[in-house]
């Protein structure tokens, strides 16, 4: 990296003009006279020794590509250019420095005011140097940067997709689909041979958590058994993928990769408005089926498209999912981290590119420079920052009213007329509260708290503090509150979305070492070069929209038909999250320090076959799903296992656990209170234990409560609040949201059996499942038994499975004389930690 | 972790963690060929039941080399004492009680270069033999000085809270990043499997601000994150089972549970996750005797409980946490962190308004507890292998804030904090500020010093311990790296 950066720093001053070279190589060691080489020697050497070289010495690599151990090293300078000016010697960044003016070095503290002007003198007499003293720094080779080149180039992702030609096979009868044949391929030779198909019970199971994330109802599994025509489980999978709950589970995993949180992060993890509208927009837009291009463009320039509609504009809430910094050390630098974050998250997300790497330097890994890093964020530059400081400011930056310009003025008209409404009404209503509350006794100050009480007690007073007319008045002005409460101003909606300063957008500087007050060169905006990516087109949307139309421009490139990573890295996903694994393992990272595709050929044949019709999701799920490759059982067998342990050639169907939100979910449809009908809408709060709040520098702030009802929603709708994550999302690895996350972790740690053990949430849910058995089973405890061990493994359990159940529940009534209902409850607790219920086959 | 430095190809992490990331661990197959090399197999051990096998990822784990410290307790004193107050002398100051001078400050009121002079509200005294200079804050600690090592040339990147408490814990003012004690728990792991490796105590009035982002373990896996112990009731979340079912009665639940999994285990015995599971109960069986044991005073004498100032209505919170923390690394609890003060405003250290109010308070709380931890871990000769670190985020100006009033404004330009026990030095200091306390000037020192500072007396090289995420091997020093403070390492 350095050996670039320093050639760069070369290039530039021999660009700026070849007179610090020419200085430089017109040095001549006569120059200076023996008096002036003595000087260096006795009083400016010891002082380079002592403060500088540790750091800008001879060994190892000189911070900041300065190296003192020369003259030459000197007038080269580092990262920020010659570090001495012979012309205008008390300009030397040197100088500068050591009188802590910009950098300030050495950093231990600032050197005596004698050193300083010693130093000054040296720089004043040209630097002399003792000859034959140099010692150059030499730059060792392996460490530099992959370059942008032919080579480079020519790494598999960064080329063009081609569609492979479909493998033959031996086993023909095998191949469904050409994903069998690319799969069985590699089977065949490594002389391995497909896992048999998984039981009817086992793939059912498989196929509903997978597609919806929750388990089947014993009913569903019973016309599934039941069912032996040819295209029973092709029918469970469309069934599956029109079902409305198809968009929260995979909504989830889009919102990992985009790292949405509901507030900010930070001192005040404020919330961001209407950001559930976002939420919203991914299940639809999945339900719906839109094309993953349109879908990519409206959340890239949603404001920019030809048609911009409501949907593309609530979109680009995607601009301001992540954490925002309302009160910033260095308001310079945080736009940056701003502007990072976007880089960061638009490479990573859709083109499996980590150039959010190449801030500082370039990408040490990757063929990404430094100038590409800022040629992708100067699309983002004219963003508007998500707000400066204030509520007001957020507003103003990323809230918009949505419809037409009519409509939206008669609205915030409304709007307005309805906030004056309710001003006036708490200004006039409040003037009487307060002379009755002043006059309140003893039990009177409760009642008073509840709104519905008052007018009672308002009536009490008529004749003493209240006139007749004054208590008309305060009914009329109740009536009047709750009138403004119950209507709103109907209508249009508000979104969090993006905005953009205006039609122009000012410079992007390269910044050095990432520092956003040290400017480098311009750069325009571009895409990575290693893609030989066409020039950007980009044209300013017009038609009253503020903004330059870049975003617009990345937009298209990205869902073009010459961009060799959009479709691979998501048709990689999607495999991903039905597999547990994806061809690329490394599904956020397609480059050199990712890891290589199991079956590049089917990645290929996936990826040209998504974009030939029609970048379709649910048609990529239909045709994985129908495949005996994903049909295949999850068993072990012993030769597989010693020649491919971890199972890249895909010999069997890998077993998962459930995530964090299915294992919620999957609790409250088991003892049958998941609420699944309510869709859509502002989050919802989970109970969350004292203990865990008082975490918090205010206890309980910023999470507030919910009905019966809501709480019993599914987990996609829980309020995620960045500073405070429910323990149990949080102890079965829930996504960090802090950043994209395109792979959960799956830990396993007593914590976790801890909570499904003694948490309040578990046992409450494990009395709801108790009754719910008591109620929906006939009264024998073997039938409560088996029941309840159906609804957590879909499967019908055994008569010993049964009876071991049963004894159980005997045993806490005798020797621990429990009720029935409460010892039947237990049970339900240990079933629900059975795992069986926790793991799919 | 193994003592050789880790092959490239793996980013620093082990085999597993790698495949983990990567997509392969989901199915925690008979990886056992392949991670026989790099020290896994000698990470596992036996669970808890005495049969399966358990792969801890909190396996204790060699360090890169000898370690001075087997444990911290970072005494974390939230909202910023103030350095001129306390152990940061200023003579120069007397005398100048609301003069207005010229000096440069940062803090939450923004950049100014003027301001009203506070002459501290605290006489000074020399103690010890090494001379520490001490203010009457703190009676009780002044008798340890001998054993401390001042730092009083600190600086950090953010004057604002949210951030600086960010930079202090995980190395970063952006929030993500995994704190120290997650650094502790992933590079060492931890020794007693029954209770956590990394505990936070917290202040009663409340959480610092941005709560358990605090002690997240940021882009690791949970696993590394710290557990909230509370040093009043059930000290874990979830500990204690709930009323009416007795310790026989869960034990009895769980033998039933494991004769579920284990006939569900069966077909499927090349899946370690499903053997590590069960195991995962039994160790939580254990936890819940451990913990409740852990933090039980009554085994103490009467002596020690009044060392610590638990009996006095003033130190007893803190006297309490300092006391359990003791008990935790005896027990081998890697790190712990107590915070004292929570909340906002005068809650904690936070002096803006009235500083002698504010800073009589939190001292008081405190000074007798921490005074009682170090001389209690050193007559029971623990203090040599416990690294004691105290400080806040940042230390604060030698202007007033107001007007009028006492109050000072937050300062990241220079601060004291203090370490002792494991392999530091007593009686010495390193750094100065300015003779107002405004800035350091000599030896001037980061908080990346301090953290390269514990991580090396743990046994961890701060350059080398990394984890690999978002394309980078990032450490908790930063990219560029830090090296220790060696002028205070014994």
């Amino acid at each position: 990296m350095l050996r670039l950066l320093l050639l760069i720093t070369c290039t530039a001053l021999f660009l700026a003009g070849s007179l610090f070279s020419s200085t430089a190589c017109a040095w001549d060691e006569q120059e200076h006279s023996p008096e002036q080489i003595k000087f260096f020697e006795t009083e400016i050497k010891p002082i380079l020794v002592e403060h500088c070289f540790k750091c800008h010495g001879a060994k190892g690599t000189p911070k900041g590509g300065l190296s003192l151990t020369s003259r030459s090293g000197l007038l080269k300078g580092g990262d920020t250019g010659p570090s001495i000016s012979l012309e205008a010697p008390s300009e030397s960044i040197l100088l500068e420095a050591v009188n802590y003016e910009s950098y300030e070095m050495p950093p231990s503290g600032k050197l005596p005011q004698a050193t300083i002007a010693a130093l000054a003198k040296w720089v004043e007499m040209g630097l002399p140097w003792t000859p034959g003293d140099e010692v150059a720094h030499v730059e060792p080779e392996e460490h530099g940067p992959p370059p942008v080149n032919d080579e480079t180039k020519k790494f598999w992702s960064f080329q063009p997709v081609a569609r492979p030609n479909v493998p033959a096979v031996g086993n023909r009868e095998w191949v469904r689909n050409p994903i069998d044949a690319f799969v069985l391929h590699g089977l065949e030779e490594a002389k391995l041979h497909p896992a048999p198909p998984a039981t009817k019970t086992a793939l059912l199971r498989r196929a509903y958590y997978d597609l919806i994330g929750l388990p089947p109802s014993p009913e569903e599994v019973q016309a599934f058994l039941g069912d032996n025509s040819p295209d029973a489980f092709e029918r469970v999978v469309d069934q599956l993928l029109k079902s409305p709950h198809y968009g929260e589970r995979w909504g989830r995993h889009w919102l990992d990769l985009v790292r949405y949180a509901e507030t900010n992060s930070y001192e005040r993890d404020g919330e961001k408005p209407f950001v559930w509208r976002y939420r919203d927009y991914v299940i639809r837009s999945l339900n719906d089926d839109k094309p993953y291009d349109q879908f990519v463009k409206e959340q890239i320039a949603g404001d920019e498209l030809p048609q911009v509609t409501s949907d593309s504009i609530i979109a680009t809430g995607y601009y301001r999912l992540g954490i925002w910094q309302d009160e910033p050390v260095d308001a310079e630098q945080e736009l940056f981290e701003d502007l990072d974050d976007l880089v960061r998250t638009t490479g990573e997300v859709y083109l499996g590119m980590t150039v959010g790497c190449a801030r500082c330097h370039d990408h040490k890994l990757d063929p990404i420079p430094q100038t590409d890093y800022y040629g992708m964020l100067a699309f983002f530059r004219n963003v508007k920052r998500f707000g400066d400081r204030s509520h007001e400011s957020v507003l103003a930056a990323s809230v918009r009213t949505l419809g037409t310009e009519d409509s939206i003025e008669k609205f915030e008209r409304l709007i307005r007329e309805h906030k004056e409404a309710t001003k006036d009404n708490q200004k006039e209503l409040g003037k009487l509260d307060r002379r009755i509350k002043a006059d309140l006794v003893g039990v009177e100050n409760d009642e008073w708290k509840a709104e519905q009480a008052r007018i009672d007690i308002a009536k009490t007073r008529i004749g003493k503090i209240l006139t007749q007319e004054d208590f008309d008045r305060y009914v009329a002005l109740t009536a009047e509150r709750d009138r403004l409460r119950d209507f709103r101003p109907p209508g249009n909606e508000q979104a969090l979305c993006v905005s953009e300063h205006g039609t122009t957008a000012p410079p992007t500087h390269v910044l050095i070492r990432g520092n956003a007050h040290v400017e480098g060169d311009i750069v325009e905006p571009h895409f990575p070069t290693v893609l030989s990516p066409p020039t950007p087109k980009i044209v300013p949307p017009g038609d009253g929209i503020n903004s330059t139309g870049r975003r617009l421009a990345l937009a298209n490139w990205l869902t073009g038909s010459e961009n060799p990573l959009t479709a691979r890295v998501m048709v990689n996903r999607i495999w991903h999250y039905h597999f547990g694994r994806g061809i690329v393992r490394s599904t956020s990272d397609f480059g050199f320090q990712g890891v290589a595709p199991t079956h590049p050929e089917l990645l290929d044949w996936l990826a040209s076959d998504f974009v030939d019709s029609g970048w379709r999701i649910k048609r990529l799920h239909k045709l994985i799903m129908l495949s005996n490759t994903y049909q295949m059982s999850s068993q072990p067998n012993e030769q597989a296992l010693a020649k491919d342990p971890i199972n890249n050639l895909m010999w069997r169907f890998d077993m998962r656990r459930l995530s964090s939100e299915e294992i919620r979910d999957s609790i409250l449809a088991v003892n049958g209170s998941l609420n699944r009908d309510k869709m859509f809408g502002p989050s919802i709060y989970v109970p969350i234990p004292e203990e865990v709040l008082a975490g918090q520098s205010r206890p309980g702030a910023g999470w507030g409560q919910s009905s019966p009802e809501d709480r019993a929603r599914r987990s996609i709708y829980i309020h995620v609040k960045r500073s405070l994550v429910v323990p149990m999302m949080a102890n079965f690895d829930g996504a960090d949201t802090d950043a994209s996350c395109p792979i959960r972790f799956v830990t396993t740690q007593p914590t976790q059996a801890l909570g499904m053990l003694n948490s309040d949430f578990i046992n409450e849910q494990a009395e709801v499942f108790a009754k719910y058995l008591v109620a929906n089973t006939g009264s024998t405890l073997q039938e409560q038994v088996a029941i309840g061990l159906r609804r957590v493994s879909q499967r019908e359990p055994t008569t010993e499975e049964i009876e071991r159940g049963v004894q159980l529940i005997k045993s806490l009534q005798q020797k621990y004389k429990l009720s029935p209902e409460v010892a039947l409850k237990q049970f339900c607790v240990m079933a629900l930690n059975l795992s069986e219920f926790m793991y799919i086959d | 972790m193994t003592n050789e430095q880790p092959t490239r190809n793996f980013c620093g992490r082990t085999r597993r963690e790698f495949l983990w990331q990567t997509g392969a661990g989901f199915t925690g197959t008979a990886l056992a060929g392949l991670l026989g090399d790099d020290g896994f197999l000698a990470n596992q051990t036996v669970a808890a039941d005495g049969v399966s096998q358990w792969h801890n990822p909190l396996a204790a784990k060699p360090p890169h080399f000898p370690a001075k410290a087997k444990n911290v307790i970072f005494l974390y004193m939230y909202g910023g004492p103030s350095h001129i107050d306390t152990f940061d002398y200023k003579p120069a100051m007397k005398g100048m009680d609301n003069k207005t001078v010229d000096v440069k400050t940062f803090g939450r009121g923004g950049h100014k270069n003027q301001g009203r002079i506070v002459e501290t509200r605290w006489d000074f005294a020399q103690h010890g033999k090494c001379g520490q200079w001490v203010s009457t804050l703190f009676p009780h600690l002044a008798t340890c000085v001998d054993d401390i090592a001042f730092i009083h040339s600190m600086t950090a990147d953010s004057p604002i809270h949210g951030s600086a408490m960010l930079m202090m814990n995980s190395g970063k003012i952006l929030s993500g990043s995994p704190c120290i004690g997650s650094w502790s728990n992933y590079g060492l792991g931890t020794v007693n499997e029954n209770l956590p490796g990394f505990v936070v105590m917290l202040d009663p009035r409340g959480g610092p601000i941005s709560g358990a982002k605090n002690w997240s373990s940021g882009y690791m896996p949970a696993t590394y994150q710290a557990t909230v112990m509370r040093s009043q009731g059930t000290p874990i979340l979830d500990l204690k089972a709930p009323d009416g079912v007795s310790r026989e009665m869960q034990r009895e639940m769980l033998d039933t549970l494991r004769g579920y999994n284990e006939e569900h285990q069966e077909p499927r015995i090349d899946n370690s996750d499903l053997a590590a599971r069960i195991a995962s109960y039994e160790l939580a069986y254990k936890m819940q005797a451990a913990a409740p044991e852990a933090v039980d005073l009554s085994q103490e004498d009467a002596k020690t409980i009044d060392l610590y100032g638990v009996n006095d209505k003033k130190t007893a919170v803190f006297g309490r946490q300092c006391l359990l923390a003791r008990r935790l690394v005896e027990r081998g609890v890697r790190f712990v962190q107590l915070y004292s003060g929570g909340n906002h405003n005068d809650a904690n250290w936070d002096a803006h308004g009235d500083l002698k109010l504010n800073h009589d308070l939190h001292a008081g709380e405190t000074d007798k507890p921490i005074a009682g931890l170090l001389k209690d871990l050193k007559q029971r000769g623990m203090l040599d292998e416990t690294l004691i670190v105290w400080g806040g985020e940042f230390g604060r100006q030698p202007t007033a804030e107001y007007a009028e009033g006492t109050g000072r404004d937050h300062n990241a330009y220079g601060f004291t904090m203090w370490m002792a026990g494991g392999g530091i030095k007593g009686g010495v200091s390193v750094g100065k500020t300015d003779e107002l306390g405004s800035a350091a000037v000599e030896d001037r020192l980061h908080v990346k010093h301090l953290h390269a500072t514990i991580l090396n007396q743990l046994g961890l090289d701060p350059n080398r311990l990394s984890y690999f995420y978002n394309g980078l091997d990032q450490k908790l020093v930063g990219v560029e790296g830090a090296e220790p403070i060696h002028q205070i390492i014994a």
